[in-house]
């Protein structure tokens, strides 16, 4: 008879903070049913508010893993992206989250952890070692990442230079990178502004792009980052809404 | 729902009126203030070092937060303390589940949860039918619900740790929210917290005065024999001392039922700790989480309630009766 394997949750030791700021942190029943709560309220307020507007739905992988990479204006872009996503695949997603900005005060770290289900992202220790542990968690897991390749909100709309992150993270890996294209979120909610307006939003979805073949080295990063940059800015050409 | 049981479920201004509860409450108060008072002169008079010092005031302190936060809902009120011990029983399987991982099995958390909720009603609601429904069925969901997910591999794993965890959380810590159905439940709980926590006290103090040999050294290599027995004899004394006081004129009030439930909470009370080291020892971890510093987790606490309190409750049930003449089915009527 073979024994039985237990696998506590890999943030079992962590007091209450520093869980939430973990990237290992792993739900209970509690936090899906706030993560459910809070991404249906925002999936709502985003159709009925903004009027979100999705194209290329069909390009979705079926299941995770997968990453979503998108360009980075508005703090409404995580939630566009992840309203865009079937309620299905929206329980295993995961935005990775700027860990200064999200994380620092205990009563900002609880909303990222218990509202958005966010994973931190420190952008001052953004080097190799936190890519690898984002990336062993998605192959562990198989779960799902929205992040933004530029690493900041733009503050004009235009779109950034995309960073190899997003390559330590993939390269060499069979996980497909969706890439996005957001419009109309810089104008909904500026980067300058404290809360949003009435502006109509849209995404565009292309189909996904696979580094399999692309080394876990400076090079292979660079090529996922440039190549997923393309793809979104082709999936910009034309993309407006007003 | 008649006057007499909102004032039993909601009605603060009887806390004091047995004496069992308002000497516990005073106890533990004078405990308190005694261990600072000895902590500071032993430190003024350099007794005892910086280090010594800090560790003590740290316990004290955390001792000073956990014993209203645990006797406070008994002195505020039935409800209160059936509330209180939902949400003890609620984070104490979110713990367990944590540990072994029955967390990623959605489902089986779901109908625990569920069963844990549905007797927490039953014990509100005082009907005892239900009561004892609820655990068979609820067994038998976590079983059934188990079978959906169509993958054999890790049933019994899923299914065992589920009814484990709700029959040995759900069921000890619940069985200790039904005392609050009786009209002295008060003392009673008083009583049984305060000599399942004493239990634990000698245990520590008889293991470092004689203890030499080892009781399960797999288990817990810091338990002795002489730990263990030390502890049920002072445990058994002050269980039927304080008992003779909390059961006068009823038929527990006899000197070989006092001292019979005095070795139920001393034998529960260890069995219950060590149940507890021996799940964490399979598991392969410490502590069952961080939540209180310096204590582990919730379940780290309360292990010693976990088999003593339904073994109390049903020797105190047969013998004398729980919530005779309380008004029954409150809310189902």
């Amino acid at each position: 008879m073979e024994s039985w394997k237990y696998q506590p949750a890999r943030d079992l030791n962590l007091p209450p903070v520093q869980r939430w700021r973990s990237v290992w942190r792993e739900d209970g029943l509690v936090e899906a049913a706030v993560h459910g709560a809070w991404w249906s309220s925002v999936s709502l307020y985003l159709k009925t508010i903004h009027r979100l507007a999705v194209e290329g739905r069909e390009h979705l992988p079926a299941a995770p893993p997968f990453v979503m990479a998108g360009n980075h204006s508005s703090h409404l872009d995580a939630m566009v992206l992840a309203a865009a996503l079937p309620a299905r695949l929206r329980r295993s997603v995961l935005p990775v989250a700027a860990g200064d900005y999200f994380f620092e005060a205990p009563a900002m770290a609880a909303f990222a952890a218990f509202a958005l289900n966010a994973l931190p992202l420190w952008r001052k220790r953004a080097g190799h070692h936190a890519m690898e542990e984002l990336r062993k968690r998605l192959l562990d897991e198989r779960c799902a990442y929205i992040l933004f390749p530029e690493g900041t909100r733009s503050r004009t709309g235009e779109i950034g230079q995309f960073k190899a992150g997003l390559g330590m993270i993939v390269a060499g890996t069979d996980v497909p990178v969706v890439p996005c294209h957001i419009a109309g979120a810089n104008d909904a909610w500026p980067p300058d502004r404290n809360r949003p307006k009435l502006h109509r939003v849209g995404v565009r979805i292309g189909p996904p792009l696979r580094f399999a073949d692309a080394p876990n080295s400076r090079d292979g990063w660079e090529r996922v980052a440039t190549e997923t940059e393309s793809a979104v800015r082709a999936l910009a050409a034309g993309h407006v809404v007003t | 729902m008649t006057a007499e049981t909102e004032r039993r479920l909601f009605d603060p201004r009887d806390a004091f009126d047995h004496p069992v509860t308002a000497g516990v409450v005073v106890a533990i108060a004078a405990v308190l203030v005694l261990a600072t008072v000895l902590t500071v002169v032993l430190r003024r008079t350099g007794k005892i070092g910086d280090k010594l010092h800090r560790e003590l005031i740290d316990r004290i302190r955390s001792w000073a937060i956990m014993a209203p936060v645990i006797i406070g809902p008994i002195l505020l009120g039935a409800a209160w303390v059936i509330g209180a011990l939902l949400v003890l029983t609620i984070l104490c399987y979110r713990e367990f589940a944590r540990a072994t991982g029955l967390f990623r099995e959605r489902l089986v958390s779901v109908v625990v949860a569920a069963g844990i909720i549905a007797l927490a009603f039953a014990t509100f609601d005082n009907w005892y039918g239900l009561f004892t429904t609820v655990p068979p069925l609820t067994v038998g969901l976590i079983a059934a619900t188990s079978i959906l997910k169509d993958q054999p591999s890790g049933y019994l794993q899923r299914v065992a740790l589920g009814a484990f965890a709700f029959l040995v959380i759900g069921g000890g810590l619940l069985h200790l929210a039904y005392f609050a159905n009786d009209r002295d439940f008060r003392p009673i709980l008083a009583w049984l917290l305060v000599t399942v926590q004493m239990n634990d006290v000698f245990a520590f103090i008889s293991g470092k005065t004689f203890g030499r040999r080892k009781l399960a050294p797999n288990t817990s290599p810091n338990k002795t024999l002489g730990g263990a027995l030390g502890a049920l004899a002072l445990t058994t004394t002050l269980v039927a001392v304080l008992g003779h006081f909390v059961f006068r004129g009823s038929p527990l009030d006899d000197p070989v039922h006092l001292i019979v439930l005095g070795l139920i909470v001393s034998v529960g009370g260890q069995l219950g700790d060590l149940m507890l080291s021996s799940v964490k020892r399979d598991v392969g971890i410490k502590d069952m989480a961080a939540t209180i510093p310096g204590h582990g987790g919730f379940l780290d606490r309360a292990n010693s309630l976990l088999l003593a309190s339904p073994a109390v409750f049903h020797y105190v049930r047969y013998l004398r009766g729980i919530a005779e003449g309380q008004e029954a089915r409150i809310i189902t009527g």
